[in-house]
Parts: C-alpha cells; sequence; structure tokens
C-alpha cells in the first residue's frame, strides 16, 4: 500500500492546481484506507468540487468531507485602536 | 481630528457560483464604516469572469473601496485586466503604491499591493544561490521598497499600509509552521515600521489569527474571511494618528 503522506500530499497538490478547485485551505488527513477533508469553504457546489477532485486522486479509498460551509455572519462590534 | 472607521476584509474567493452573495452583506456599509479596504484573493482562479464579478459585487457603494490583488488573483495571468475591470468599477487598487481619500475631512492614506513571502526574521529566506531562490527573494525586497517610498510621500492624517501577505507570523498563528516562509515575509512590516502607519491589514492565511503587532508597535490585522467570520472587520481609528 502507498505510504499514507505521499496519498495525503497527492490529494493536497490535486486541489491546489486543479483547475476546478484551486483550493489551498483544505487540510487532508489520510489514516489507512480513510482520507479526511477539512477547511471552510463558501458554497456547496465547491464543497462537492473538492470532494471530486479528493476522489479522483486516491482511487479507491474512502474519502470522508468534513468540509463545513463558511458562514458570514453580519459585521460585529468595531474595534478601537 | 475625526475618528475613522475603516472596514476591512480579505480573501473573499468570488466567483459565478456566489454572484449576489456577499454584496448583500455590505448593505448598510455606509453606517458602520468610512472605508472599505479589500485585501487580495477577490477571485478563486484569477480569471476575467471572476474579475467581473468581483467589480460587479464591490461597484457603486456609498463609501470608497479600496482594494489590492492576491496570489489567487494571479493564477490565470489576467492580473492587469482585472485590476482595470476593477477601477473602471470605480474601485481603488493599489500595486505597490498609495492612495489618499478624503473622508468627511480626514485624510486617510493606504499604502500596499499584494506582497509576498519570504518568511519571518531568523527564519527566512535569503537572496542567495540558485537564480529561482534569488527571485524568489528579490521580488519581495523590490516591494517593501516600493512600500516604503509610497509610505514616505504619503501625505495623510492617518496611514493604513494593505497587503495580501502578512507581515508578521503573529497573524499566523494556526497555520503549519512550515508553510509560513510562504504566507508572509517580514520584510513588509519593516518597510512600515520604518515610515510609520497606523494600522496593517492582511489576509492570505485562511487558519491564521485576527491580531498581532510589528516589531515597531504597528497593529497587524489578518481579515481573511475565515478568520473574522464577519462581512467585514471595523476598526476604529481614533483621533490621533500614531506615526
Ligand atoms: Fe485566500
Ligand atoms: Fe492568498
Amino acid at each position: 500500500m502507498e505510504t499514507p503522506q505521499y496519498v495525503a500530499a497527492r490529494i493536497q497538490r490535486a486541489l491546489a492546481e486543479d483547475e476546478r478547485t484551486n483550493e489551498l485551505g483544505i487540510r487532508v488527513d489520510v489514516r489507512g484506507d480513510q482520507v479526511f477533508l477539512r477547511g471552510q469553504v463558501s458554497c456547496e457546489e465547491r464543497r462537492h468540487g473538492i470532494e471530486d477532485v479528493a476522489r479522483e486522486a486516491a482511487p479507491g479509498l474512502t474519502v470522508h468531507n468534513e468540509i463545513r460551509l463558511l458562514e458570514v455572519r453580519a459585521p460585529g462590534e468595531e474595534e478601537h485602536l | 481630528m475625526k475618528a475613522l472607521r475603516v472596514a476591512a476584509v480579505a480573501d473573499i474567493h468570488l466567483g459565478e457560483d456566489i454572484r449576489g452573495h456577499y454584496r448583500k452583506k455590505l448593505e448598510g456599509i455606509e453606517h458602520r464604516a468610512e472605508v472599505l479596504l479589500v485585501g487580495g484573493d477577490l477571485t478563486r482562479h484569477g480569471t476575467r469572469e471572476e474579475g467581473r464579478v468581483v467589480a460587479d459585487e464591490l461597484c457603486d457603494l456609498p463609501i470608497p473601496v479600496i482594494a489590492v490583488l492576491g496570489n489567487h488573483d494571479y493564477h490565470s495571468d489576467a492580473e492587469e485586466e482585472i485590476t482595470a475591470m476593477l477601477r473602471d468599477a470605480g474601485i481603488i487598487v493599489l500595486d505597490d503604491d498609495a492612495a489618499v481619500v478624503s473622508l468627511d475631512g480626514v485624510r486617510l492614506g493606504v499604502a500596499g499591493g499584494k506582497g509576498f513571502g519570504g518568511g519571518f526574521a531568523g527564519k527566512c529566506a535569503s537572496e542567495f544561490g540558485e537564480p529561482e531562490t534569488k527571485a524568489f527573494v528579490r521580488h519581495t525586497k523590490e516591494i517593501a521598497e516600493r512600500w516604503r517610498h509610497a509610505l514616505k510621500d504619503l501625505d495623510a492624517d492617518h496611514r493604513v499600509v494593505l497587503s495580501h501577505y502578512s507581515p508578521v507570523k503573529d497573524t499566523l498563528a494556526g497555520e503549519p509552521p512550515e508553510i509560513y516562509p510562504f504566507l508572509g515575509s517580514y520584510l513588509l512590516a519593516e518597510a512600515a515600521d520604518a515610515e510609520g502607519a497606523d494600522l496593517i491589514v492582511h489576509g492570505h492565511a485562511h487558519l491564521g489569527t485576527e491580531k498581532g503587532m510589528t516589531p515597531g508597535g504597528i497593529r497587524v490585522r489578518n481579515v481573511a474571511l475565515p478568520v473574522i467570520e464577519h462581512a467585514y472587520a471595523v476598526y476604529c481609528l481614533d483621533g490621533e494618528g500614531v506615526h
């Protein structure tokens, strides 16, 4: 079996370089044949796109998409400097 | 002198798939701030189409908008067209230079640009060895030098530096330390410390922390959207300019 570190690195690189994603802020952890994706993105479409690219980069592994949708709240308190 | 409320955000990473969403969050911004600063990574892939979305989302706000580009906005080699599109939409785009806007009689000077990496004092790349390494470090050095000049010539009541990359490591806390050299450079902070500023705003480090400070005591704020988790942060510069 391929070393998990290399699998994680390959997925991370694919997410950054694939034109469908270009995502640099996703954490990829590989444990055995399980892949975990974590991070935050702006919409459901991007969340699924990341999962697709990760699956293609890691055929045969189980991908767990734990990416959250970024919730942009109304502006809060101002800070006095 | 009147206090000034500066709204700031970075890493909005807009695209056709989320068109209209961010604009809605800007409603009423004129009641909360006098100016909006946008610290780069306006798009995801840096395409013209995404640039169009950014221009549409940020145009015709009741307050001035000042922006810089980020690394994502360079990805498709369309940075010049994106810049032109934003300028046509009335947005001030800084490219290692400065602009002064008059807000209710108070002059706010903003200097900056994309910035670049290289790392932080004691743990950074030097202009030595292979041409590729030298080119990387030289790019940051040249940017810092241009910021220094822009700040030196900046005549305003308040001075803010707007960057995409980070000038300090404080605001990177939460990112893996191995990638710090790709997230910013101390040369950017050094330029600001040499010429003086009231605040430095940046983005790029999505997993970082909001608050930090330069060695010279200038407040640094990482306003990447995933960090602030609000449509924008608001910093109130009080009557006395710091510099
Ligand atoms: Fe970003
Ligand atoms: Fe970035």
